[in-house]
């Protein structure tokens, strides 16, 4: 662990020095402290793949008071992989019509289509970080035989619920968007939603997985093509 | 409802306050008023609660028509305001009665301009807060920025407070260079010392890529030994250097975490001060410490504390 100033009032912690499920469960362990510390001091907590970010109130701590109490805090902290996780299962539309790149990945994989569908369906992921847009999931990791480079041409609007793949992480697109990743179907479960008091259903605690349902069954799901 | 009616909403006026917190482990960014000083001062000006909200105009035209007492202040960018078709200097708080129609034409020096009046908006904050964030549809009136016939409801003040900041308090915003404070941090190891003289020994035009969400400057290149990170965690006035060596200051509407190495971080106050600053004009970094940072923060909100 390694405490970084970030800025006047964060710092970064490092768990880490790439991406790994270990230094993953490390991160949402520390979150978890972090938060159930329930310090008013700590204005934002960032949590990504191998860091966190921290900000703090500087009327409560100054630098090396908060690098202290958060080395002291989080300086027994193991991995517990033991924790029930809830996992989400997230029904999907996989039809062509609405994976736009699944005919691509066929031929790039050499997999059929149903191949594809299964591997993508058959894993429990983990979610390492939630950010670029709100809502936005990176899941992984996802079969290495399915893992794709983002797109050379990035789309100029990926459609809300496209559920997609880049490297070796799945995500689902919250909302229409700009992007790069390749396109395998469409869901109608909403990742940011007013309506919820949590503003997001998903958190890193959780785990997703997907499950291939029909065209019928999306589009009585409220899904849109 | 009783209020402002927006007779000209200007192209970008939004409802804003110190920003959405608490939000970010889900992407959602903090949003907030770019010119803290400038709110704030406002705010205090009519001993207002500091959380409430304001307006932020960029670019003028703004024509509002009151339907009952209240005080109001304006302040930030100098700009032609008018009560009544009557001019009036900024940086001041007036009272204002039913039927008075209050105009902001041209933004003469600096960005943004702030009005809010005594105790706020009477709107709901959305996900505890009132800042307006467009791209997630979030506070504000339904997200969106102010438009023509909107109404921005107040509550009737019949309070004779009067006040005017002294002149010595009130910024100008035409320096030719500003100077921006910046503390290393982050990758800051993984740029040569060569690399960060010429970083601090330079000037940087603002580009017209300058908007709530980040500045993004250019001039001499500065480079990093990293090609890209780990995505982590961003704050608020972070200097991402990309591939192209240009640096891109991160501001209120930042994306909340992000792949670019960064070589340090902007002194919040230097943001404010540089949400005022034209496309065009220059700045210049200089290097600060911790301790001194956190004194001059620390100082800058002391102002506004209520005795």
């Amino acid at each position: 662990m390694k405490i970084n100033l970030a800025s006047v009032d964060s710092v970064i912690i490092y768990f880490g020095d790439e991406i790994s499920k270990e230094t993953s469960l490390i991160v949402k362990q520390a979150y978890e402290l972090i938060k159930t510390s329930n310090n008013k001091a700590f204005i934002e907590v960032i949590p990504s793949y191998n860091s966190l970010l921290v900000s703090y109130d500087i009327f409560t701590f100054d630098y090396e008071t908060i690098k202290s109490f958060l080395e002291n805090l989080l300086k027994d902290i193991t991995i517990n992989d033991s924790e029930e996780k809830s996992i989400i299962t997230v029904d999907v539309y996989y039809g062509q019509e609405v994976g736009l790149d699944l005919e691509y990945m066929s031929g790039k994989t050499k997999l059929t289509i149903d191949e594809i569908i299964q591997l993508h369906t058959s894993k429990v992921y983990d979610i390492y970080a939630i950010g670029f847009l709100p809502g936005f999931a990176y899941m992984a990791s996802v079969d290495d035989k399915i893992a794709m480079p983002r797109l050379e041409n990035p789309r100029k609007k990926i459609p809300k619920g496209s559920v997609a793949i880049a490297d070796n992480q799945t995500a689902i697109y919250p909302k229409d968007t700009p992007g790069g990743w390749n396109i395998l179907g469409k869901t109608a479960f909403e990742l940011f939603d007013k309506k919820l008091e949590s503003l997001s259903p998903v958190s890193i605690k959780n785990q997703i997985q997907f499950n291939s349902i029909s065209k019928e069954e999306f589009l009585s799901q409220g899904g849109v093509l | 409802m009783s209020g402002f009616e927006v007779i000209k909403s200007g192209i970008f006026t939004l409802l804003q306050d110190k920003g959405r917190f608490g939000l970010t482990h889900l992407g959602v960014t903090n949003s907030g008023v770019m010119d803290e000083y400038a709110a704030l001062m406002a705010h205090k000006m009519l001993d207002n609660d500091l959380d409430t909200n304001i307006l932020e105009i960029v670019f003028g035209n703004v024509e509002l028509k009151a339907s009952v007492d209240s005080v109001v202040c304006i302040t930030g960018a100098k700009c032609e305001f008018f009560i009544n078709e009557v001019a009036c200097p900024t940086w001041k708080t007036y009272k204002i009665t039913n039927g008075d129609t209050l105009k902001i034409g041209k933004v003469l020096d600096g960005q943004r301009v702030y009005l809010c009046v005594k105790n706020g908006f009477d709107i709901k904050k959305e996900f505890g807060s009132y800042s307006t964030t467009i791209k997630e549809e979030l506070g504000g009136l339904n997200g969106k920025q102010l438009k023509k016939g909107d109404v921005l409801p107040f509550i009737k003040s019949n309070s004779m407070f009067g006040n005017r900041l002294k002149q010595i308090h009130i910024p100008t915003y035409d320096e030719e260079v500003l100077t921006l404070r910046v503390l290393l941090s982050y990758q800051e190891e993984s740029f040569a010392k060569e690399e960060k003289e010429k970083f601090f020994s330079s000037q940087y035009k603002i580009t017209p890529d300058f908007n709530r969400m980040a500045c993004r400057l250019s001039g001499e290149e500065v480079h990093s030994s990293l090609n890209g990170i780990i995505s982590e965690g961003i704050t608020f006035g972070s200097i991402q250097i990309p591939k192209n060596g240009q640096p891109i200051i991160l501001l209120k509407e930042r994306q909340t975490i992000g792949g670019y190495p960064k070589i340090g971080s902007v002194l919040s106050i230097d943001c404010f001060k540089l949400a005022q600053r034209k496309v065009g004009s220059y700045v210049r970094f200089e290097e600060i410490g911790i301790c001194d940072a956190q004194n001059k923060l620390k100082d800058f909100y002391n102002i506004f504390d209520k005795e």
